[in-house]
């Protein structure tokens, strides 16, 4: 079965009006991919992930949808002005995912609570949907927000850094639910900074800094050498990595 | 007991001030959500030279008023994101500068004018002030406000809990926040004649605060926020009623600050959250953990 693109970009120069964040950056992604963006802070992630949004124009290139662009994109953000005083509870903010598609004074109907109660569920965060947000640790709430990006009902999901202070028992159950979107053919762009979930969970990888993409490609492709060769790692966490990978029988160095 | 309604400007008050809590009430709800009580008062200020260019050049109608008051709201907002953009001082210290020049400027013009109406008046409001005019104002007000919250809650609360969220899944994610202070503008103007323009603030953010201590969901907080600022208001005018050289503006929110302070001591999200969450407070520990103890059967059962 041929492989579906659903975005592919060559050439794309990223930044703010006459700033240049990062140029040359190429991927393609096919429905059902997960695509891990790393890179050093400031490398220009989060402006590849406002650029697909639509809330930046590329500065140069294009991005080319040969289905065209999806009416919905869900978008899980950073929490730094996130407001978790504000008095709402797990299941009006997993609800927020579908208000735009609500129009000014659409009701939410039987289909949309449906898809509300099984975002609850499949997160995890069903037993705690009448809680106040401010009574939740961080990893309920990112539980709560990944059961938001579900409510947008998306074909191209995009996260950026979705993992910040968030247990590993947590951050596995997410990242597993990342791969059960995958699987029902949905694209997934995550930005992350943890190699062995870039290894474990995604298909392909694309590596940003010094001002241009670095690397893009397959996740195999993705070693802890080549991360050397384009600067992202030292050698001593290199070795080190690779030390944990002989440790584990894993033939990736 | 009840002969406070028999006078008609006494009536007019309540019905004046009973409509503008149903419109007040959610955005003085949204000001403290959005972390913009500061802001609100200060706003409160920066309309007042405008209000007094108006009243000095136009007389005291509710025409020239709006014009004014939202002139001066718009430019003082203007003036402080652009120097808060071009200048290395912050917003804060720029909206402060600025609604502290507007407001001595206009009880300076105020002043050096001669003005017929009291001083007193202008900043602390009267009953007497509410005329068939004041009342229209107010009636429009509250519709816009309410008709406003209708159609921009979901977006509004949106852009209060997840800015970036927000605009990510808007077209035009800016129009919400000036549409917001806009209304804002509009509601210190309605509550002018009542409150003054140093206390028109108070009776958006008391209510708020205090109700803030007692609900978790956005609907049971407006609806909270709304019955404090109706009895801040009926009460407040009932005492300046009594004492006649109280004026109505600062009774309401004395009012508002018995609401305020009783929900801090009494309501589950006041005192009694912040002393069950506290981390510096004294607990009585065990001597030692259970299962350290000699004859503990934990203790046995794992060696």
């Amino acid at each position: 079965m041929p492989r579906s693109v659903l975005l592919s970009t060559a050439g794309l120069m990223l930044g703010y009006r006459d700033v240049t964040v990062v140029e040359d950056v190429a991927f393609e992604l096919g429905r059902g991919d997960v695509l891990a963006v790393v890179g050093h802070n400031g490398s220009g992630k989060s402006t590849l992930i406002k650029t697909l949004l639509g809330a930046l124009p590329p500065l140069a290139g294009a991005l080319r949808w040969p289905a065209g662009r999806p009416q919905r994109i869900a978008y899980l953000g950073q929490r730094t002005e996130f407001d978790s005083r504000f008095p709402i509870r797990v299941r009006d903010l997993a609800a927020m995912g579908a208000w735009s598609g609500l129009g000014f004074l659409g009701r939410v109907d039987d289909e949309c609570r449906a898809r509300i109660e099984s975002a609850l569920e499949r997160t995890g965060t069903a037993k705690i949907a009448d809680m106040p947000l401010h009574k939740l640790s961080a990893g309920q709430l990112q539980r709560a927000l990944f059961a938001r990006t579900m409510v947008q009902d998306a074909p191209l999901i995009l996260l950026d850094e979705p993992f910040t202070a968030i247990d590993q028992t947590t951050e596995a159950a997410l990242l597993s639910l990342i791969n059960s979107w995958a699987a029902e053919g949905r694209s997934v762009i995550l930005v992350l900074h943890d190699l062995s979930a870039v290894l474990q969970h995604c298909t392909s990888a694309l590596l940003l800094g010094d001002g241009r993409a670095l690397f893009g490609g397959p996740k195999e492709t993705l070693t802890p050498r080549n991360l050397v060769a384009h600067g992202y790692l030292s050698q001593s966490q290199a070795a080190w990595i690779e030390g944990m990978y002989r440790q584990q029988g894993v033939d990736r160095v | 007991m009840f002969e406070w309604l028999d006078y008609a400007f006494m009536i007019r008050a309540l019905t004046a001030t009973t409509v503008l809590s149903f419109s007040v009430a959610p955005i003085g709800a949204f000001l403290v959500l959005r972390r913009l009580s500061l802001a609100g008062e200060a706003m409160a200020h920066a309309i007042v030279p405008g209000i007094v260019i108006a009243f000095v050049v136009a007389g005291l109608s509710v025409a020239s008023m709006i014009v004014g008051g939202l002139t001066a709201g718009i430019a003082v907002a203007a003036l402080t994101s652009l120097l808060a953009r071009m200048t290395i001082i912050r917003e804060d210290a720029s909206l402060a500068s600025l609604y502290l020049i507007a407001l001595a400027l206009g009880i300076f013009i105020l002043s050096a004018a001669g003005s017929a109406v009291p001083l007193k008046s202008f900043l602390f409001g009267s009953i007497l002030g509410i005329d068939d005019e004041t009342l229209i104002l107010i009636g429009a007000t509250a519709t816009i406000t309410l008709v406003s919250f209708a159609l921009i809650f979901r977006p509004l609360i949106t852009n209060t809990i997840d800015p970036v969220f927000h605009e990510s899944q808007s077209k035009r994610p800016g129009l919400v926040t000036q549409w917001f202070m806009f209304l804002v503008v509009l509601n210190l103007l309605g509550a002018f004649k009542a409150l003054g323009t140093l206390m028109a603030v108070g009776l958006m953010i008391l209510p708020a605060t205090a109700a803030r201590y007692w609900v978790s969901t956005i609907t049971g907080y407006l609806i909270v926020t709304f019955v404090f600022a109706l009895f801040s208001c009926w009460i407040g005018l009932i005492v300046s009623f009594y004492l006649p050289d109280v004026p109505s503006g600062p009774a309401i929110v004395l009012v508002a600050a018995v609401f305020f302070v009783v929900s801090l001591i009494f309501a589950p999200q006041g005192f009694h959250a912040g002393l069950r969450l506290n981390p510096f407070r004294r607990r009585t520990l065990p001597a030692s953990p259970p299962n350290l103890n000699k004859g503990d059967k934990a203790h046995e059962e794992t060696s």
